[in-house]
């Protein structure tokens, strides 16, 4: 198929001297190419969102270049990515009912500890249901709970807990510091606060420089709650903590391309910095997230492969590793994937200062990090292609799997727990079951690299799931996949080594210091196992693994996609059109 | 090897200007280029199998395609090495006793030599080519200046005799890429620049279509530098009996040409070219009206896919295997049911080459504008590929490969422009090489040329380079994980010419490249022997193995494994040890690693303030050039402005030179070689080869001939129709959207027909 190059979208907007638009536009195209047709009914585009890229600052505008060969690479930008936010606790998985059919059963706890929870992905729902609730999580022994020099800086916080919480101590408005631009709040933002229903989606999104605090369930869309600009730095990731969030309270923590952190919290205009100048990783932060109910933690996956928690209430210090001996030299050579090293554990009696702690997971970039429903593991993708599921409670890898080839781009896991999601630059969605260990299916259909993949919480039950791809491709995909679907004969058939897990696993589990452990613990037969029973998957070969095919695949932008949602009555997905002077846009279907 | 070894002295004496070594340059003019920063750490003696130097090409007037192409053959390693090595040293005739200078070359170049079309050999602008000089822009960061500088520094190399009488062989594109390849091999510099006058007029006298100083499609060109390869030394093979066999007369010249055999039978292996680039298409047409289903195997050098936009290699791999129905104008000549019937058509990969050379079709006939197109569609291309397009009797479908050159095309459309190709190269990280330059580069910069529209009014000449040629090696996933090893430990090599880049990102490299790596500690690994013919992901892929710990980032990871070893014994025994003991280990243990941690983090500090003190002196150095280079700048800046006639900063002052070398060609072709008086105009027998191409891609002959049919002599009369060579990429037939492969052996009977 071949088509001539649509016309410029936005007509002249990208032209020199052109007027550069300030403003968000909301559009309303209708036709049925902006309509998704599926088994269930029917999605239709109801709003397209375009976000208002900001110029260049000044003292950073690109000169005109004439050099095709230049290496000269702008400030790095991320495609705009959104997190939302609702602000009364979400009533998923208990209210499914608008997109849902037959109500949600929790799987009961089974096998593998990571497979319990049905608490919704990634994504911003959830203090709802059983796995969610507080009383879930001080019964198990969380993220560094175990370190009594944790403890005594956690307690005074944990007293003022949901009544007052620590806001950050500047005021992002009245700043004068150099790495904030500007910052434009909306002229009424007091009345909009509170006309804004606690049903109502807020929106971050970030657009180069800029980021902005919208209100998708107001009537005007295109009006900035807040807009803040950096001065160089680009926001490449953000999250909001869902554990935290009020009516009066949003903990938004922010990561740029030049390693820096802020935490920033929009209803008080005040924010913080952290990790200034990269004075603990300077390199850029692709991906950042809370660390699950978790009020002052969370984790930024840095460029040159190291995940660092930090403490928004801590200041930074220089950051010397605590060990970097790479500890698993050995196997390094054996042909493994690099090893995974404590740069700082949360052991660690030095808890004074940030990082709280510090792992180098790979010498290339990560991708994606997401956390399992349950909170207790982590699965982060990266540049060299692998896929780490990480005990990050106990520090330790539970299992390494690998893309067809390429590197894995994005991540997340399935409401219930049980399976991974990846995608990446071989072009496929490749569903992964934890329970199994296993490569499950391949799911072909994107005509481009795979940038983002989310479950549709409101459409899985304990056997069968629906979730979405988009791509660079501009498409979005929808799939469906069954638990009896996947008991096809192919795909018990595979070719690889992949079910010593237990003794070593249970020996190691709860290691208290484990800086040195890795070496140790190799057992004689060990080329795939490597110390503290991580597990190193091998590549399935194409003819041995179950393809599964989507049930839509739309092009829904012009644009690379590289952000994709669902929410309870809508999907949304946004564009990578980050680069130039257009605008990005973020395109709800409903 | 011991071939090589033989006339490897004469060979180096050849070429006097060898023996300037890289450092031995006027030290205030050029501060060090970026390539010579990058190979600063490189100790010990050279490799022998040519891995480690890095020369550049000179430009002969838009004869970047052959320079782009070569270059990227050059760092395929076994390629490189069979090269090398045929014929077998069995079969060469008797070197002249203590000859310094081997024989006396069988000819020597006609061409007027030094080259004068060479833009950057125009030093002071040759009186009569004022068109050309005016356009150069003279700043210190202009590629033209560095090119010109790559020169001055040399050695070059002027290729500018024909040895192929050293290697019992008839002259041919073949022995002209040996001599290149041999001259770089031999020579003691690690780099310089290599100056391929014979090898392009073997070229352009075999060859009509090369011989204007037009831009050439550069895949146009890899495919039939191949297949002249191919032919070379099957000539030679024929013409060779076998040692201990029958005579096999045959003394024809290879221009009179001979059809492709296998010709193994006498031990000569001839088939290195196939068993490198050739793999093995199977193409199943299933008749819709009897339903019968017929299968032809087709080999190919390189895969040419369609592009369509936002897509990847991928997505085009597959896309080349979809199933396509052969209707209306385009039916199957079914034999069993005898006539046109409609079909279904599908091609999938049955053997996988060992390199795939995979060519992104952007040059497109659009019937609207009756000409080509190009096409800048944004087609993403991952670092490691495996095909899903195999067919299911396919062997070692899951085959890894590794992306390790990327041929570019600067430029607007096919008619005019630019090659260059960035290549990896063994343990050097990746490189670009743009004719005379050649110059680190960090390996994100490999994915810059994925295409896209460019926008208009956006002023950005990076909008016009594209992939378009790419290839892969294959590898192992062993070979990958070793990379990947070492890709954390290797420094990042930057473009300090770039000026305003270096300071900000630049910088910033400096800073983690000095601190992980104190760049004394590096060696170069050097090889027993060149291995490349048995196990290329051995040789190519996979950085040496000793190379982790001898570039190890951070001192401490020397003691590394004497330290893992210990603990792996440790741990073996405590499980038969007592509790006690267990913990009294645990606690020596700790105590050991805790003054390991502490020499380490003094180690590290220690290497900081070094690298601090090495990074203000390179500061200082750096100011020292700066100032140097305004100085220069000062006197050149001047004559710069004079000859920029151009608005400044209106377009590519690249893309104009090369486009505007080809008003001065007549000036570069001269003597016999001259053609005819307007070399735009291109003989008849181009659009011949195209309809036949049509044919082919119908399906229906494996008609396959790009033989432009005309030799040297014959001087076919120039014909009116201003087509461009390029043209018989993209031909007219309405199979033209659908994909297309190439296996395009010349047979060479077909030239006396013409």
């Amino acid at each position: 198929m071949f088509v001539l190059p649509p016309p410029p979208k936005y007509g002249n907007a990208g032209a020199p001297g052109a007027l550069l638009e300030t403003n968000n536009l909301l559009e309303h195209p209708t036709g049925p190419e902006f309509q998704l047709v599926v088994g269930e009914g029917t999605y239709t585009l109801t709003d397209e969102l375009l976000l208002a890229t900001p110029p260049p600052h000044p003292s950073d505008a690109p000169q005109p270049n004439n050099n095709p060969l230049a290496t000269t690479i702008g400030p790095q930008s991320a495609g705009t990515k959104l997190s939302l936010a609702t602000l009364s606790p979400s009533r998923w998985p208990t209210h499914r009912q608008s997109r849902g059919h037959g109500a949600w059963h929790p799987i009961p706890p089974s096998i593998q500890e990571e497979a319990q929870s049905p608490r919704g992905d990634a994504a911003p729902p959830a203090n709802g249901g059983l796995f969610g609730s507080a009383t879930y999580y001080s019964s198990t022994v969380g993220f560094g709970e175990s370190n009594p020099a944790l403890q005594v800086v956690a307690a005074p916080v944990k007293g003022n807990k949901k009544d007052q919480k620590l806001k950050p101590k500047n005021n992002i408005i009245k700043s004068n510091s150099s790495y904030v631009s500007r910052v434009i709040p909306h002229d009424n933002l007091p009345k909009r606060l509170a006309e804004h229903s606690p049903d109502g989606l807020y929106a971050f999104a970030n657009i180069n420089r800029a980021f902005v605090w919208l209100d998708l369930s107001a009537e005007a869309k295109t009006e900035n709650m807040t807009k803040v600009l950096f001065t160089k730095a680009h926001v490449l990731c953000h999250d909001v903590n869902a554990w935290t969030k009020s009516g009066s309270h949003l903990d938004i923590v922010m990561g740029f391309n030049t390693g820096d952190v802020i935490w920033y919290e929009p209803m008080s205009q005040k924010y913080a910095r952290l990790n200034k100048n990269g004075a603990i990783n300077a390199s850029p932060i692709q991906c950042i997230a809370w660390l699950p109910h978790k009020e002052n933690l969370f984790i930024a996956a840095h460029t040159d492969g190291t995940l660092v928690v930090y403490d928004k209430d801590k200041e930074d210090t220089a950051f010397t590793p605590e060990d970097g001996l790479p500890t698993d030299h050995a196997h390094v050579d054996g042909g493994q994937k690099p090893a995974f090293r404590i740069q700082k554990s949360v052991q660690s009696p030095n808890q004074k200062s940030n990082p709280v702690a510090a792992w180098s997971v790979s010498n290339m970039r990560i991708n994606g990090i997401a956390f399992a429903p349950d909170g207790q593991s982590l699965a982060v993708v990266c540049e060299d292609g692998t896929l780490t599921i990480l005990d990050y409670i106990n520090e330790r890898v539970i299992g390494v799997y690998r893309s067809y080839y390429g590197a894995m781009l994005c991540v997340t896991w399935s409401p219930d727990g049980r399976y991974v999601l990846t995608g990446g630059q071989d072009d496929l969605v490749s569903i992964w079951s934890l329970v199994d260990q296993a490569l499950v299916a391949r799911c072909v259909g994107h005509e481009s690299w795979v940038t983002d993949v989310k479950f549709d919480p409101w459409r899985c039950d304990e056997r069968n799931y629906r979730f979405g791809s988009i791509g660079e491709d501009c498409r979005l995909l929808l799939w469906d996949f069954s638990v009896g679907m996947l008991r096809r004969p192919n795909v018990r058939n595979r070719g690889s080594f992949s079910t010593h897990v237990s003794a070593n696993r249970k020996e190691s589990a709860n290691t208290v210091n484990r800086i040195r452990s890795n070496s140790s613990r190799e057992p004689a037969d060990g080329v795939e196992i490597k110390g503290d029973g991580e597990v190193v998957h091998a590549v399935d070969s194409k003819a041995t693994v179950a393809v599964l095919p989507p049930v839509m695949s739309k092009s829904v932008d012009e644009h690379p996609l590289c952000w994709l949602g669902f929410e309870e009555k809508c999907i949304l997905a946004s564009c990578k059109d980050g680069n130039n002077a257009r605008l990005a846009g973020v395109c709800i279907v409903c | 090897m011991s071939f090589l070894s033989k006339f490897k002295g004469g060979a180096s004496t050849s070429t006097p200007a060898n023996a300037s070594s890289a450092g031995k340059k006027d030290p205030h003019t050029t501060p060090a280029t970026p390539l010579e920063k990058h190979l600063r750490d490189v100790a010990g003696p050279l490799r022998t199998d040519g891995s480690d130097k890095f020369f550049g090409f000179e430009n002969y007037g838009s004869t970047c395609y052959s320079n782009s192409i070569v270059q990227c053959l050059y760092y395929s390693a076994p390629f490189r090495s069979h090269v090398i090595n045929f014929p077998p040293s069995e079969y060469l005739p008797k070197p002249p006793s203590a000859n310094d200078r081997p024989v006396a070359p069988r000819s020597t170049s006609a061409i007027p030599w030094p080259n004068l079309t060479s833009p950057a050999r125009k030093v002071p602008p040759v009186p009569g080519t004022p068109a050309a000089a005016g356009q150069k822009e003279e700043t210190k960061d202009s590629p033209e200046y560095r090119k010109r500088m790559a020169l001055q520094a040399g050695p070059v190399l002027d290729m500018i005799h024909d040895n192929s009488n050293r290697y019992g062989m008839e002259e041919s594109l073949f022995t002209g890429l040996k001599d290149i390849f041999e001259a770089i091999l031999t020579n003691s510099s690690r780099m310089g620049v290599v100056s391929p006058h014979k090898f392009l007029e073997i070229l352009r006298r075999e060859n009509e279509m090369f011989r204007s100083a037009m831009h050439q499609d550069a895949h146009e060109f890899l495919n039939l530098l191949l297949n002249e390869v191919v032919e070379n030394v099957e000539a030679f093979s024929k013409q060779h009996p076998p040692i201990n066999g029958v005579a096999h007369a045959n003394g024809a010249p290879v221009e009179n040409g001979l059809a492709r055999k296998e010709t193994a039978t006498n031990g000569i292996d001839t088939r290195w070219v196939h068993d490198l680039f050739e793999g093995l298409l199977t193409s199943e047409t299933r008749c819709l009206t009897c339903e019968n289903t017929s299968q032809r195997d087709e080999p190919f050098l390189d895969l040419s896919v369609d592009l369509a936009a936002h897509t990847s290699v991928t997505s085009c791999l597959r896309k080349f295997s979809a199933e396509e129905m052969l209707c209306e104008r385009n039916k199957f000549h079914c034999d069993n049911c005898g006539g046109l019937q409609e079909a279904e058509k599908r091609m999938k990969i049955k053997r996988l080459p060992r390199v795939l050379a995979l060519h992104l079709k952007r040059f497109k006939y659009t019937e609207d504008l009756q000409r080509l197109q190009k096409l800048f569609h944004r087609v993403v291309y991952p670092f490691y590929l495996r095909l899903f397009n195999t067919s299911d009797d396919a062997e070692d479908p899951d085959r890894l490969y590794e992306l390790y050159a990327v041929v570019v095309h600067i430029g607007g459309g096919p008619y005019h422009g630019h090659y260059v190709s960035i290549i990896k190269t063994q343990d050097r990280g990746w490189l670009l090489f743009d004719d005379e330059l050649v110059e680190p580069v960090d390996k994100s910069y490999v994915l810059n040329f994925f295409g896209g529209e460019p926008i208009p009014g956006l002023q950005d000449a990076k909008q016009l380079a594209c992939a378009y040629v790419l290839f892969y090696q294959e590898t192992t996933l062993e070979a990958m994980l070793k990379e990947q090893e070492m890709e954390g430990q290797k420094p990042v090599p930057t473009r300090t010419s770039e000026g305003e880049v270096a300071k900000d990102v630049g910088l910033n490299n400096l800073r983690n490249g000095v601190t992980a790596h104190p760049p004394a500690v590096a060696t170069p690994i050097i090889p027993d022997e060149t291995d490349g013919l048995e196990s290329l992901a051995h040789a190519v892929t996979m950085p040496s193995v000793a190379a982790p710990a001898v570039q190890a980032p951070l001192e401490p990871t020397q003691t590394t494994p004497a330290e893992g070893l210990a603990a792996t014994n440790k741990s073996w025994k405590e499980r038969r040890l007592e509790a006690k003991e267990k913990k009294a280990a645990a606690k020596a243990a700790e105590k050991e690693l805790d003054e390991k941690r502490k020499e380490a983090s003094a180690k590290r500090v220690e290497a900081w303030k070094k690298a601090d003190a090495e990074l203000k002196s390179a500061i200082e150095a750096s100011k020292m050039s700066a100032v140097d280079e305004a100085s220069k700048r000062g006197d050149e800046v001047p004559k710069g402005l004079a000859e920029n006639t151009a608005p400044p900063g209106g377009g590519l002052s690249r893309f104009r030179t090369t486009s505007l070398n080809l008003k001065n060609k007549p000036k570069f072709l001269s003597g016999k070689d001259r053609g005819p008086a307007s070399m735009e105009k291109l003989p008849s027998v181009r659009q011949e080869v195209g309809g036949q191409q049509a044919v082919d891609g119908n399906g229906v002959a494996d008609a396959g001939e790009l033989s432009p049919a005309t030799t040297p002599e014959m001087k076919s009369p120039p014909v009116t129709t201003p087509m461009s060579p390029d043209s018989a990429r993209s031909p007219m037939s309405p199979d033209s959207a659908s994909k297309r492969y190439r296996f395009s052996i010349r047979k060479k009977e077909s030239q006396g027909v013409t």
